[in-house]
């Protein structure tokens, strides 16, 4: 995974590579529970662009981080999700509490209009 | 066409995306679409995660996984000797979550359910859990 930062939006951006399961989403957790502290960010964006499987590991994470940025106020972004990926979100619910969008760009636009 | 297939693995994490890999390709025979793949890809995920977290709870020990191919209907039977399920209707609720982790989804067996054509679930506290996954590759209509 790779992690960048766009400080004009306080927000952690981490690009997550193949299977998002038990083991890569605990690795997840640590690093942006350590970057949200560190940096201050309340935002998270994950690009799933390049994520070839998840299972409920990673509903888990991103619940889990959901419970972390809301305490601060933020809001997460998943965007360029799979099909497969999408109807696991709306299994859990998690369409209704994070931004789902084709592009980083279309995530932010939802995000200022408070979606 | 029957065919049959054994695989004995020690319950690690690494381990889940070998079984997830290794059941799928199972199926490849009969021509399923990528959609099929995935979801036995991810219900066998399921299984196995749970053998690793809840059953053996990482102190170790064996997954079997005995495949099964009568005409187009795969069986997948996911079997640990780990610490078992107390109740097993409580554990199928959507969002139930055996796990002090509050990072579990307790989404395990609902898409489990979701995925394959039939669930089942055996177990017996301190023995061991088998868990029944039977799903039907649909025929290509072309």
């Amino acid at each position: 995974m790779e992690m960048t930062q766009i400080a004009k939006h306080r927000m952690l951006v981490m690009r997550i590579y193949g299977e998002l399961d038990q083991r890569s989403a605990d690795e997840a957790r640590t690093v942006l529970e350590r970057e949200i502290k560190r940096t201050g960010a309340v935002n998270i964006a994950l690009d799933f662009g390049r994520v070839t499987f998840m299972d409920s590991s990673g509903i888990g994470m991103i619940i889990g981080r959901y419970k972390t940025v809301s305490s601060l106020g933020g809001r997460i972004i998943v965007y360029d999700a799979s099909d497969q990926v999408i109807r696991l979100l709306e299994m859990a619910g998690l369409d209704r509490l994070v931004i789902i969008a084709p592009t980083l760009n279309e995530g932010i636009k939802l995000m200022k209009r408070g979606m | 066409m029957r065919n049959n297939m054994k695989i004995i693995f020690p319950a690690i994490p690494e381990n889940e995306s070998l079984a997830r890999t290794v059941c799928a390709a199972f199926v490849l025979e009969l021509d399923p679409t990528v959609e099929e793949m995935s979801e036995i890809r991810t219900a066998v995920s399921e299984a196995v995660t749970n053998s690793v977290i809840h059953g053996y709870n990482g102190s170790g020990g064996d997954i079997e996984i005995d495949a099964e191919l009568d005409g187009r209907t795969v069986t997948y039977t996911i079997k640990d000797n780990g610490c078992g399920i107390e109740n097993i209707e409580k554990a199928k609720e959507p969002l139930y979550t055996g796990s002090s982790d509050s990072e579990r989804s307790g989404m395990g067996f609902s898409i489990m359910e979701a995925f394959m054509d039939k669930l089942e679930v055996e177990s017996m506290p301190g023995e061991g859990t088998v868990v029944k996954l039977v799903k039907k590759i649909e025929a290509d209509d072309e």
